[in-house]
């Protein structure tokens, strides 16, 4: 092999990577708790909510899937700059990937919601809980546990889709790859270090979400077994 | 570690596959002779960034365009071989070269000590100041004037790295080419950017209510072609062919036609040595 690997860079440029790392975590961890409170929003208005709000949610839902996220990114830094709404690059990025998270999760929390059975909602109205109680207990927190392992899979993605937002120059871990790969020329080594960081990153974030997973779940906690 | 006794000979086996295929897969050209390749293949690969107007576009028949492609064309034309282009940006230029993807780089390409040392330039085509810009009603006349502001620059170009230098007071937005930069001005995101002269017309042209005008001019480089190091007689080809088309003014008919400047070929061809 012609090409000779040379990590030298590191040792002066290491902090640019802890420092992407960390924005992409902010960015995520922002977007991620946003986008889940959103989505869980519009997946009760979509099963519970009248004709003309379910038609609503499901406009957003269809219109945020089925077009790119890098083209709801510009959306909201350029064209909502053009109307005169100025939003720095980190802000638009956490709107849209919030938007975008609220989206899919919309569609994985309704498939939870819809499989709770409509004799759990009975059990709960025998026992006397009220409609909040009933929705926070009985349908949310089991919907919740149902579909984790499809939530869990869709945060880390997202966090693997914020790499994206280097495109409206909010300086994470991409663009910081772009950089110091612009200075250094060690485009190959400095690839695979932000390769190896975001392998990093999905671990971490699954350890985070099976441990959250844990605390959630009593039933899990218990017995060890999912719902 | 024990490996299975089963398990050696196919490992074995695979790195010795794995030591054969490895520098055919990562393009080893030690030994290859690019100039020759290019003729034995009828074919020259010359990368240029087609989001750089007036150097490199595509035009309303969506073909590339520009005084860069122009320039590839007729290095091609007089080489006695086929064009290909290959579409880059900025920031992949280089590695576009290191990795084998590209034979030349033609593309807004500054003669820099840094890049120097990983590829080989020929003598510059043209020259190409770099300034900083912004709105008619902005005062900005030295560096300082930009403290505190937000700055707009292209990742990795070398106003980014002169920004860096010398503007430590300014706050720089990266974006990962001109024509997201040009947007961002045109919407609004950013009211100062550093960027090559030629580029002004057409970044004020997207929106006319905001006009840009150069406020400092920060240096001038050279724009020159780039291509892999050790590659003498391509070096001397391109060379040759670059004084050539300097001398019989073609070069400078192509720049003309783009940028409706008029360069100063003595000045280049004392530059090149």
């Amino acid at each position: 092999m012609s090409y000779k690997f040379d990590f030298e860079f590191l040792a002066e440029r290491w902090p640019d990577f802890v420092a992407g790392a960390w924005l992409t975590i902010q960015l995520t961890v922002a977007s991620i708790a946003l986008g889940f409170l959103l989505g869980t929003v519009c997946a009760l208005a979509r099963v519970y909510g009248g004709p003309a709000v379910r038609r609503v949610v499901g406009v957003y839902v269809e219109a945020i899937r089925n077009t790119p996220l890098l083209i709801q990114i510009f959306i909201v830094y350029f064209g909502l700059s053009s109307l005169g709404l100025k939003l720095s690059a980190e802000v638009s990025a956490i709107v849209a990937l919030t938007v975008n998270m609220g989206a899919y999760t919309t569609e994985i929390m309704r498939a939870g919601i819809q499989s709770i059975q409509r004799t759990q909602l009975e059990a709960a109205d025998c026992l006397g809980l009220t409609k909040l109680q009933t929705i926070l207990h009985v349908v949310l927190l089991p919907a919740m546990e149902r579909v984790y392992p499809a939530l869990s899979s869709q945060f880390v993605l997202l966090m693997l889709a914020s790499s994206i937002t280097s495109q409206i120059s909010a300086e994470e871990l991409t663009a910081t790859a772009n950089l110091v790969q612009s200075d250094t020329y060690r485009s190959f080594e400095v690839y695979v270090i932000v390769a190896v960081v975001y392998l990093a990153l999905s671990a971490l974030y699954r350890f985070a979400l099976w441990a959250i997973g844990l605390v959630l779940f009593e039933r899990r906690r218990k017995l060890g077994t999912p719902l | 570690m024990k490996l299975a006794a089963w398990l050696r000979p196919i490992l074995g086996a695979a790195f010795a596959v794995l030591a054969v295929v490895a520098p055919v897969a990562f393009g080893a050209t030690a030994q290859a002779d690019t100039l020759d390749d290019i003729k034995k293949a009828g074919k020259i690969r010359i990368a240029i960034d087609l989001a750089i107007p007036p150097f490199g576009m595509t035009d309303e028949k969506m073909q590339p365009a520009g005084s860069d492609v122009d320039l590839a064309r007729l290095l091609a034309k007089d080489l006695g071989v086929q064009l290909e282009i290959v579409t880059t940006t900025g920031p992949t230029r280089i590695p576009f070269l290191q990795t084998n993807k590209a034979d030349l780089v033609v593309s807004t390409l500054s003669i820099t000590p840094d890049r120097a040392k990983v590829i080989d330039f020929t003598i510059p085509y043209a020259d190409h100041p770099s300034v900083i810009a912004g709105l008619k009603t902005a005062t900005i006349k030295q560096m300082s004037d930009l403290d505190g502001k937000k700055v707009a620059v292209v990742r990795g170009t070398t106003q980014d790295a002169d920004l860096t230098r010398q503007a430590k007071g300014a706050q720089l937005i990266r974006y990962e080419d001109d024509a997201t930069m040009a947007l961002a001005f045109a919407s609004g995101q950013v009211d100062i950017i550093a960027t090559a002269r030629s580029l002004l017309p057409a970044i004020s042209k997207k929106n006319p209510a905001r006009t840009l005008e150069p406020k400092i001019t920060m240096q001038t480089n050279y724009l020159a072609i780039g291509m892999r190091k050790d590659e003498p007689k391509l070096l001397a080809w391109v060379n040759d062919w670059v004084r050539t088309n300097l001398q019989n003014g073609k070069l400078i008919a192509i720049y003309k036609t783009h940028h409706g400047i008029d360069i100063d070929p003595a000045m280049l061809l004392k530059a090149g040595g």
